[in-house]
């Protein structure tokens, strides 16, 4: 896929995989099965996908469940029963109290799932020390996938912390080493597959990240990492906030769901880790699993995306008119994307701070109109504005 | 005019030069300022905590301050959250707090370990980390003085959130804030739960007891073969899948009860203790 490939056709092409790579079709390539599953609750059987996670050769189900904000282990109770077998916690979540709550979720079942935690330790002792911490706390004695926590570029592990896991793999203590990203996937993925030594990696990922987030996950999946996806809602709706109008009609239009089963539709994805508190969010997520991808999906998505559009630099560099300061605006713009867009807010500031000493001194809410315009509708005054308080 | 208005502007200036001093690492000696001031509102928390923000913004996350100081090779990290209410503030600090350790009288609440320390005042959750040279090094020292000096300098409550007074104190494990979905039911939106050695209660304010009265009866419908029992204004018992043993009775705007119990009958009678404490 091209790497200037523009959101909606990054949307539309999502879709066309899943009309050539229909999920049951491409389940049966990747040890995909469907199985009936009693919800003692509802009353109603849950439909549940399975994928191979990579290399590991493990079973999981393509919804899979991220623990960070739950509450009240009732609701992972639920889904283990309901045949949910993914379950992801870490050592940092709520100091530690989240691996206590998951332990004790999971009880006895424990070894009828697979559960990831991670350590965000800087050294081999120190991750050693987590894991530690974190089987006692999670009342287990080992941990399936133990990840390498919020690793931002291949300069972020180093080898001792490869050492610490190849030692907890062979004394038993974590099945399979891995990592998770927030952000940089585009050079650290490739690495990580070059790498050979991480078997899952657990990636942010969802809708309105361009192509070459979708080039790097293929390249992850092809080298037989199993590739789990976090953010895949709330990444993509981040800028809208509850007391936005849009964030209720968004949430009422299904497009929560359609965002979920935009990433479950990619093929290169084995299980998602969406955030879950109630009991009602795990009866939608579980919609995910039994509705395909659907062109009434690619429209929710495409509003949503449209109602991004005049706070995202297309970069197509064609701004009408220049700025009377002097400022290069398509580059800002483009600092800027690497920030809200990206998530590379260090990357965005980095690259702002080259500018000349007179060009960072501008200040574009001093002016009272712009004289650049975009023709896709970014407001540039505004976005200049954003960029100057963001990285002056 | 003129006089007034410049009274207007010293006044603004001081307020902010007050609301700013909380930030410093003159609070004790040998600890000098590195690098700029943080700055992170809900929109942009991600740049600085990653995943991590979510558990920020769930309990109503404003925003963020924060410094940098150094001593030597040791770097103390203190970021100041400003969140929507006291009582936010209070809940990330019960989420956040290691619960086998106790809970020192600073501000509403507050725990200072070798390398690290945190307590809530007022709208302020303030978190403090050493990133030590040496592992095993204990900062508890300096990291009270940097506590104290903070707290002092923010304004707000001290007391902790009333409705955790109201919890039998017999047996209790443990007490923490929930933001949202209490019990993992979406119906009750923001509450307290306290847990047990056996079983848990919950308190939850709604705005009126009108308000109550209505979640009330869509709770009933939710469990089935709910019973009547007579504690507060209304209340109803019953067995569920995943709650055990439950009973739920209003009183007034406050929707409160106990779960998790071998069965509805011990889940009545010990709502009934704790219908007897809250006011």
């Amino acid at each position: 896929m091209n790497s200037k490939t523009s959101r909606r056709d990054f949307l539309s092409t999502g879709l066309s995989a899943g009309f050539t790579l229909p999920v049951m079709a491409a389940g049966s390539r990747m040890g995909l099965w469907p199985r009936e599953s009693a919800d003692k609750t509802a009353g109603s059987p849950a439909k549940l996908d399975f994928r191979t996670l990579g290399r590991t050769g493990l079973k999981v189900t393509t919804l899979g469940f991220g623990c960070m904000i739950t509450s009240d282990p009732s609701v992972i109770e639920r889904a283990v029963d309901i045949g949910i077998n993914y379950f992801d916690t870490a050592r940092g979540y709520q100091h530690g109290n989240n691996e206590r709550m998951v332990g004790a979720a999971l009880g006895a079942r424990r070894k009828q799932v697979i559960l990831s935690t991670k350590s965000d330790a800087e050294n081999k002792a120190g991750l050693l020390k987590d894991l530690e911490t974190s089987l006692r706390e999670l009342n287990t004695d080992y941990v399936d996938i133990w990840y390498l926590h919020e690793r931002g570029g291949p300069s972020d592990i180093r080898d001792d912390m490869i050492e610490a896991q190849q030692l907890a793999k062979k004394q038993g203590k974590i099945r399979f080493p891995g990592v998770s990203t927030h952000g940089g996937q585009k050079e650290l993925l490739p690495w990580l597959a070059q790498k050979g030594v991480f078997d899952v990696v657990l990636t942010a990922y969802n809708f309105s990240m361009d192509s070459a987030m979708d080039q790097a996950i293929s390249v992850a999946a092809k080298s037989g990492m199993g590739v789990v996806a976090m953010k895949v809602m709330a990444g993509g709706f981040r800028d809208i906030k509850p007391d936005n109008p849009l964030y209720t009609k968004l949430k009422q239009d299904g497009a929560m769901l359609a965002a979920l089963k935009w990433v479950i539709n990619k093929s290169t994805i084995s299980t998602t880790i969406p955030s879950m508190t109630d009991m009602d969010q795990l009866d939608e997520n579980l919609q995910a699993m039994a509705h395909p991808f659907a062109p009434s999906d690619v429209k929710l998505l495409a509003a949503h995306l449209d109602k991004i559009s005049p706070l995202y630099c297309r970069m197509c560099g064609e701004c009408d008119g220049d700025c009377q300061k002097g400022l290069p605006v398509a580059d800002v713009l483009r600092f800027l994307t690497y920030a809200d867009g990206y998530r590379q807010f260090a990357l965005g500031r980095e690259r702002f701070l080259q500018l000349t000493a007179e060009q960072i001194a501008v200040r574009c809410g001093d002016c009272a109109d712009c004289t650049v315009k975009c023709p896709h509708g970014v407001q540039v005054q505004s976005r200049m504005a954003r960029a100057q308080e963001l990285f002056a | 005019m003129k006089a007034a208005g410049l009274f207007l502007i010293i006044l603004l200036t001081s307020g902010m030069a007050h609301a700013q001093d909380f930030l410093s690492c003159q609070f004790a000696p040998g600890w000098e300022k590195s690098g700029l001031k943080r700055q992170y509102a809900a929109d942009n928390l991600f740049d600085y905590k990653d995943g991590g923000a979510e558990g920020y913004l769930i309990f109503g996350f404003v925003r963020m301050q924060g410094i940098d100081c150094k001593s030597g090779e040791d770097t103390l990290t203190i970021d100041v959250s400003e969140m929507n209410d006291a009582d936010s503030a209070y809940g990330l600090f019960l989420a956040n707090r290691d619960s086998s350790l106790p809970v020192t009288a600073i501000g509403m609440g507050g725990q200072v370990q070798p390398q690290s320390a945190s307590f809530a005042k007022g709208k302020y959750y303030v978190e403090m980390t050493v990133i030590a040279a040496r592992p095993d090094s204990d900062h508890t020292p300096t990291l009270k003085l940097f506590l104290t000096a903070i707290e002092q300098r923010l304004e707000g409550r001290v007391t902790i959130p009333e409705a955790l007074q109201w919890f039998p104190k017999e047996n209790l494990t443990a007490t923490r804030m929930v933001p949202e979905s209490v019990l993992g039911l979406r119906l009750l939106k923001r509450g307290y739960v306290a847990t047990y050695k056996q079983g848990q209660a919950f308190v939850v304010l709604e705005d009126s007891p009108a308000s109550a009265a209505v979640v009330m009866k869509k709770l009933r419908e939710h469990f089935d073969g709910a019973s009547s029992v007579q504690i507060g204004d209304e209340a109803f018992q019953a067995k569920a899948p995943y709650l055990g043993g439950i009973c739920i009775f209003r009183q007034g705007r406050i929707l409160a009860g106990y779960a998790n119990l071998p069965d509805s009958q011990q889940a009545a009678s010990q709502a009934a203790q704790l219908a007897a404490r809250i006011p």
